[in-house]
C-alpha cells in the first residue's frame, strides 16, 4: 500500500482536507441535502459536543462545502412591572383619577395617599406635564387648556398589545416603555445548515482507508487504487497559469490580406533585405542623384563587396537612364535623365526601401504573361521613430502584367480588393511615382474614417520595361497596409505593430 | 512631397470668373495637387514631385483656368517686343570642374506695367521652391533673378579668385570680401562646397565687372537686387545638370508668363560654341498616337474629345495622320514621353471606377512554397503554446555585443543605436523582447519566424537574406534540453534528422551549447544564456534558445512539407 507521503501530489493544485469532525458533520449534511439542520440536531446525530459540531460547520463553510441559513428574531413581554401597571394602571392613568376624583386639585400630602410610589409620582408628574394635562406649580391641578382625557393612552394600549403578542408595535414607544422598565425583549437567532453544492457531491473517503494525493501509475499498475482515498482538491484555488499561444495580431492580419490577394489571383513573391542600389531603385528608373537616394531617405550598409551585378541588364538600364539607345536598338525609349550613370553607386548595398524591388526581380526573370505576382515585405528608411513613423514598415505590392492590361484593369484590382475588404466606394485621383506613368492612387470611403487614400499605381513606365525585356503592359499597385493594418486592429501606435509584450499578446488575464 | 503656401487672391485673380470654393476644390483634387488647408488668403497645397508648377499661383492659375472650362489651350504667345539689344551671356571654361552649365531669359513686363511686390513675392518664394525641390538643394541647378536695365551686358559666369571678390550681400549692409563671406554668412556656409573650390569661387558678373551674384549662394544687393518697379529681368540658371538648370528657368517663367510678361531669349556662348538659348523659353513639339492612348486608357476616345482634354490641359495641339502633334510649354518638364502625354489626357478626362474592368486574363494565386514550409512552422510553434513575435530585424548594437555577434552587418547611417545593425539571427531580436517582458510573469516562451540577413559575398549585395525561426523559452527550470527538444521536434516534423555536435557560442554557458547538422548542412543552433548574459538583461529566471535556419531546412524537407 502506498503512504500518503508517497503519494503526495507533484502538482501545485491545493489539496482539500478534512478533519474527522468534519467529515463526520459533512456525512450528516450528506445524509439530509435537502434538509436544514439546527446545529444541535447536527451535534445529536454526529456524537459530537454542540461546540465542536459547531466548529467544524464553520470550518466546512470556509472551505465552502457547507451553507448556513440564519434567522434571527426578537420576543417581547411585559415586565414584573408592566405586568402590575396592565392589571392596576400606569402611574398616570391613576394621578389622573385621582385628580378628577379630587375636584382638579390636589396637594402633596394628598397624592401620597394614594398608593403611587416616589418613582412612579415623578414618572406621571413628569409625562402629565410632557403632555399638556397639569400646570407647573404646587398643589397640582389641570392645566388651563388640557386635552380630553382619553379612555385609553398609548402607553396603555402598547402595554395591551405587548401582552397579546401583536406582531407589530410602536418601536419608538416601545423604547420608550422599555426605558421605564415596563416591557422587556429579547433576541433569538437560528443557524440551519444545508451541504453546498459542492459538499453535496464530496466523495468522502472511506474511513479507515488512507488518503493520498495524486493518481499514480504505480497505483494503476498495482491495482492498490481500490484500497486508497483521494484527497480531494480545493476547486476554487487559483489555477497554474497557462500561457496562451495566439497567433500574433499583426502576422494574422497580414496573413487575411494574403488570403484576398490569392483569392484574386495573385503569386506570392519573395526578395531579400539587403539589395543593391541597383535593383532598389536604378532597375526601377529612380535617377541616381534623386534626393530620396540620399542618407536621409535610405540605409546604407556596411558590407563587403558581393557580386558583380548582370552587366547585360546593367547596361540596357544605363542606357535607359541616360537616354541611350539601348545596345542593340537604334533609338532611346526617352530622353532619360539626361545625366550619366554612375555604375559605382549601382552596386552600393542598401536595405530595401520599398518592395517593389521584388517586383523588379520578379520581372528580370522574364516571366511567362499573363502573370499576377504580391509581395508584403519589410522596409526601411531613416525616420525618427514615433507614434507614426518606424524605419521598418511593410508594403503590400504586386503587379499584373498580361496582353491588354490598361489603367482599367488597375482600377479594377482596386476595387475588387477594397470589395474584399468591404468597402464600395472608390475614386480616383492622379499620382506620381518615377516608376510608372500614369500614376494614379485610389481614395476609399471607410466606414468610420472617411475618405482615405489606400491604393498608389500605375502602369509601369517603358524605361522600366523594356531593359528588363517585358514586351507586355504591366499594371503595378501598392496597398497602404500599415495604415490599413492600424485602423484594422485599432492601434493608434505603429510600434503596436511590433508588439511584443507578453501579457497582451498570451491573452493572460489581469 | 512638396509643399508650399500659395495666395488664394493672386489665384484667383487669374481667373476671369470666381468659381465657387466646391468647384475649386474638385478641380484640385483632380490635379496632382492636394489641398491641405484654405484659410483665408493661404492655399496650404501639396504636389507630387513631377508637377512643382502647380505650386506657384502663376502655375495653379493657368492649371484652374482649363479644369473649370475658363480658358483653353496654350498660354497666349507672349507679343513679340520692339527689337532691343539682344544681350547675352559668356560661361568661362573656368566654372567646367565646378558648375557647368548656365541658362538663361530675358522677362519683359507688359507695356504699362512693372514688377510688383505681389510678383516679386511669388517669384522669390517659387524660386526658394524650386532650389530645394527640382534643384536638389541647389547642387542639380539654382536660379537667380536681375534688374536687366541696372546692368550692362554681356554678363560673364566665372570661377575667379576670392581674393578679386567684393561685393555687398543682398541681405547685407556693406561691402564683404569673398574670403570673409564664405567664413561667416550662414548661406554661404552652407553652399560653399557647391560655390567655391580652394581659393576660387564663382562669380556672376556684368560687362562694369559689377557683381551680380555668387552662383549659387546669393546676389548682390547692389547690382544683382530685382526690385519694384523694374520692367526687364534677366532671369539665369547655373547648376550640375544641364536639362535640371534649362528645365529649371522654364519652371520660373511660370509666375510671369501667367500675368502677360513676354519672355526672350538670351544667347550663351560658351567657349566652344553659343546656344541661343531659344529652346529653354519656347514650347517643344511631341507626337502622341491614338494607340498609345488606347493601349494606356484602355478604350477609345472621339478625336475631339481628345483635342478639348489636351485643350484643356493648357497644350497646343494639331492632328497628324495617326494622333496628333501637341505642343508643350517649358514650365512642363514632366511631360517627356508619349505615355506623359496620355497621361495629361487621362487626367483631364477623370478616372471613373465605374469604368474599371477586371485583368484579361486568369491566373492562380498561390503563397510560395517555402512560405508554406514557414507558415507550418509557426504553426507548429503556436501549437507547442510559444508567444507569436514579429520583431523588427534592425537591432541595437548592444545585443550584438552582448551575444558576440559582430558579423551582424552594421548599418552606416543609423538614426539610433536602437535600429543600428541588421540582426543575422533571431536571437538579436528575442533577448530585446526578454529584457522588455522582465516585469512580466513566468514561464515565458516566445517564438518568431523571420528574415535575417548574413554576410555572402555570392550574393549582390554582399549579404544574403535567410528565413530563420528562433525561440526562447524562460522560466524556472528552463534548460539546454528544452531547446533541444524543440528543434527536434520542429525538425522531426518535416521528417529531418540531425546530429547534435557541442559548439561554444559567445552569450551562451560553456558546455551548454550546440548545432544540429542535417546531410552536413548547418540547420540549427541551440543553448542555454549565459547568467552574465542573463543579468545584463535583468532575466531573473534561466533562458535557453534555439535558432533553426529554415532556408537551410527547408531544401531538407521540401518533399516532406506536411508534417
Amino acid at each position: 500500500m502506498p503512504n500518503e507521503e508517497e503519494a503526495t501530489p507533484p502538482d501545485r493544485t491545493p489539496t482539500l482536507t478534512l478533519s474527522d469532525p468534519e467529515r463526520k458533520v459533512l456525512e450528516a449534511l450528506q445524509a439530509a441535502p435537502d434538509v436544514l439542520q439546527e446545529e444541535t440536531i447536527v451535534a445529536e446525530r454526529t456524537n459530537l459536543a454542540p461546540d465542536a459540531a459547531r466548529g467544524s460547520l464553520e470550518r466546512l463553510r470556509s472551505k465552502r462545502l457547507a451553507i448556513v441559513e440564519e434567522e434571527s428574531w426578537t420576543e417581547r413581554s411585559l415586565t414584573r412591572r408592566g405586568q402590575e401597571a396592565r392589571g392596576h394602571g400606569l402611574p398616570e392613568r391613576r394621578f389622573l383619577a385621582a385628580l378628577e376624583r379630587r375636584g382638579g386639585t390636589m396637594t402633596t400630602e394628598e397624592l401620597g395617599t394614594e398608593g403611587l410610589s416616589g418613582e412612579e409620582q415623578a414618572a406621571a408628574i413628569g409625562y402629565l406635564r410632557r403632555h399638556g394635562y397639569l400646570a407647573e406649580g404646587i398643589p397640582f391641578r389641570w392645566a388651563a387648556s388640557h386635552p380630553p382625557i382619553a379612555s385609553e393612552l398609548p402607553e396603555e394600549r402598547l402595554l395591551e398589545l405587548v401582552a397579546t403578542g401583536a406582531p407589530e408595535i410602536d418601536s419608538a414607544l416601545f423604547d420608550q416603555l422599555l426605558r421605564r422598565g415596563l416591557v422587556g425583549a429579547e433576541r433569538h437567532r437560528l443557524r440551519r445548515w444545508l451541504p453546498s453544492p459542492e459538499g453535496r457531491s464530496l466523495l468522502l473517503p472511506v474511513p479507515g482507508q488512507p488518503l493520498v494525493g495524486a493518481l499514480t501509475s504505480a497505483l494503476l499498475a498495482s491495482g492498490d487504487w481500490a484500497q486508497v482515498s483521494f484527497r480531494p482538491y480545493d476547486v476554487r484555488a487559483q489555477a497554474p497559469y497557462i500561457q496562451g499561444a495566439r497567433p500574433h495580431p499583426y502576422l494574422a492580419w497580414l496573413e487575411e490580406v494574403e488570403e484576398i490577394l490569392i483569392g484574386l489571383g495573385f503569386e506570392e513573391a519573395e526578395g531579400p533585405l539587403l539589395e543593391t542600389e541597383f535593383w532598389n531603385s536604378d532597375v526601377l528608373y529612380m535617377p541616381q542623384e534623386h534626393p530620396a537616394r540620399s542618407v536621409h531617405d535610405m540605409f546604407y550598409a556596411d558590407v563587403p563587396p558581393g557580386a558583380a551585378l548582370p552587366e547585360p541588364l546593367l547596361d540596357r538600364v544605363a542606357a535607359a537612364h541616360e537616354g541611350r539607345p539601348m545596345p542593340g536598338e537604334s533609338l532611346p525609349i526617352s530622353p532619360g535623365w539626361r545625366a550619366a550613370y554612375a555604375r559605382d553607386q549601382a552596386r552600393r548595398p542598401v536595405l530595401r526601401s520599398q518592395t517593389t524591388a521584388v517586383s523588379a526581380r520578379f520581372l528580370a526573370r522574364q516571366p511567362e504573361p499573363p502573370f499576377r505576382v504580391f509581395c508584403i515585405g519589410r522596409n526601411f528608411r531613416p525616420d525618427a521613430v514615433d507614434v507614426r513613423h518606424h524605419i521598418e514598415f511593410d508594403q503590400c505590392e504586386g503587379i499584373l502584367g498580361s496582353e491588354g492590361v490598361t489603367l482599367r484593369h488597375l482600377v479594377g484590382v482596386f476595387q475588387s480588393f477594397a470589395e474584399a475588404l468591404g468597402i464600395r466606394e472608390l475614386k480616383i485621383r492622379p499620382s506620381y511615382f518615377p516608376f510608372t506613368e500614369p500614376s494614379i492612387e485610389g481614395h476609399v470611403r471607410h466606414p468610420q474614417l472617411g475618405w482615405m487614400e489606400v491604393f498608389p499605381g500605375g502602369l509601369l513606365r517603358p524605361e522600366v520595361l523594356r531593359p528588363l525585356g517585358i514586351r507586355v503592359p504591366v499594371a503595378a499597385w501598392g496597398i497602404g497596409i500599415t495604415r490599413l493594418a492600424l485602423v484594422s486592429l485599432g492601434f493608434n501606435d505603429i510600434r503596436d505593430l511590433f508588439l511584443d509584450d507578453h501579457e497582451r499578446l498570451s491573452g493572460r488575464p489581469g | 512631397m512638396p509643399q508650399s503656401n500659395l495666395s488664394a487672391n493672386r489665384v484667383l485673380d487669374l481667373l476671369p470668373q470666381k468659381p465657387s470654393r466646391a468647384a475649386l476644390e474638385e478641380a484640385i483634387f483632380r490635379s496632382k495637387a492636394e489641398l491641405a488647408s484654405w484659410e483665408a488668403d493661404t492655399l496650404s497645397l501639396e504636389v507630387t514631385p513631377d508637377r512643382l508648377d502647380l505650386l506657384s499661383e502663376g502655375g495653379l492659375g493657368l492649371y484652374l483656368q482649363g479644369a473649370l472650362g475658363l480658358r483653353s489651350g496654350p498660354v497666349p504667345p507672349a507679343s513679340t517686343p520692339a527689337p532691343l539689344e539682344n544681350p547675352r551671356a559668356v560661361v568661362d571654361a573656368s566654372v567646367r570642374p565646378l558648375r557647368p552649365y548656365f541658362a538663361g531669359a530675358i522677362l519683359s513686363a507688359p507695356a504699362g506695367v512693372a514688377l510688383d511686390a505681389g510678383l516679386l513675392a511669388e517669384a522669390i518664394r517659387f524660386q526658394e521652391l524650386l532650389h530645394a525641390t527640382f534643384g536638389w538643394d541647389r547642387r542639380a541647378a539654382s536660379l537667380g533673378l536681375y534688374p536687366l536695365e541696372r546692368l550692362r551686358a554681356p554678363i560673364r559666369y566665372a570661377l575667379e579668385p576670392m581674393a578679386n571678390v567684393r561685393f555687398v550681400p543682398l541681405d547685407g549692409a556693406g561691402e564683404v570680401g569673398a574670403d570673409r563671406f564664405f567664413q561667416e554668412h550662414p548661406l554661404a556656409r552652407r553652399y560653399a562646397p557647391l560655390g567655391r573650390t580652394g581659393d576660387h569661387c564663382l562669380t556672376l558678373r556684368d560687362s562694369d565687372q559689377q557683381i551680380l551674384s555668387l552662383p549659387p549662394v546669393l546676389n548682390s544687393r547692389t547690382a544683382g537686387e530685382a526690385r519694384i518697379g523694374d520692367r526687364e529681368l534677366l532671369l539665369e540658371s547655373t547648376g550640375t545638370r544641364e536639362a535640371r538648370v534649362a528645365e529649371s528657368v522654364g519652371l520660373l517663367l511660370l509666375p510671369f508668363v501667367a500675368r502677360g510678361w513676354s519672355v526672350r531669349p538670351l544667347p550663351v556662348e560658351y567657349p566652344e560654341r553659343v546656344d541661343s538659348g531659344v529652346s529653354w523659353i519656347s514650347a517643344r513639339s511631341m507626337s502622341l498616337s491614338m494607340a498609345t492612348l488606347r493601349d494606356i486608357g484602355g478604350q477609345v476616345f472621339g478625336a475631339a474629345d481628345i483635342e478639348g482634354w489636351l485643350a484643356q490641359a493648357r497644350l497646343g495641339v494639331a492632328a497628324t495622320e495617326d494622333g496628333w502633334q501637341v505642343e508643350v510649354p517649358p514650365w512642363r518638364p514632366d511631360l517627356q514621353t508619349p505615355v506623359d502625354l496620355a497621361e495629361e489626357v487621362l487626367l483631364a478626362r477623370g478616372i471613373d471606377p465605374q469604368e474599371a474592368l477586371l485583368p484579361p486574363s486568369s491566373t492562380r494565386g498561390q503563397r510560395t512554397p517555402e512560405g508554406r514550409f514557414r507558415r507550418k512552422v509557426r504553426e507548429l510553434l503556436r501549437g507547442l503554446g510559444y508567444v507569436e513575435l514579429r520583431t523588427p530585424a534592425l537591432v541595437a548594437q548592444r545585443y550584438a555585443t552582448l551575444l558576440g555577434r559582430g558579423e551582424a552587418i552594421a548599418v552606416t547611417n543609423p538614426v539610433s543605436e536602437m535600429y543600428s545593425r541588421m540582426r543575422d539571427q533571431l536571437q538579436l531580436s528575442l533577448v530585446g523582447v526578454l529584457e522588455r517582458n522582465v516585469r512580466h510573469a513566468y514561464p515565458q516562451r516566445f517564438a518568431d519566424v523571420g528574415p535575417v540577413v548574413v554576410l555572402d559575398r555570392t550574393a549582390e549585395s554582399g549579404g544574403r537574406t535567410r528565413w530563420h525561426a528562433g525561440a526562447v523559452i524562460a522560466h524556472e527550470g528552463a534548460g539546454f534540453a528544452d531547446a533541444a527538444a524543440l528543434v527536434d521536434y520542429v525538425a522531426g516534423a518535416f521528417g529531418a534528422l540531425g546530429v547534435r555536435a557541442p559548439v561554444e557560442f559567445p552569450g551562451t554557458i560553456a558546455g551548454r551549447g550546440a548545432r544540429l547538422q542535417i546531410a552536413g548542412d548547418r540547420v540549427a543552433e541551440m543553448g542555454e544564456f549565459s547568467p552574465a548574459l542573463l543579468s545584463a538583461l535583468r532575466v531573473p529566471v534561466p533562458v535557453a534558445w534555439a535558432e533553426i535556419d529554415l532556408t537551410a531546412l527547408w531544401p531538407l524537407v521540401s518533399r516532406e512539407e506536411t508534417p
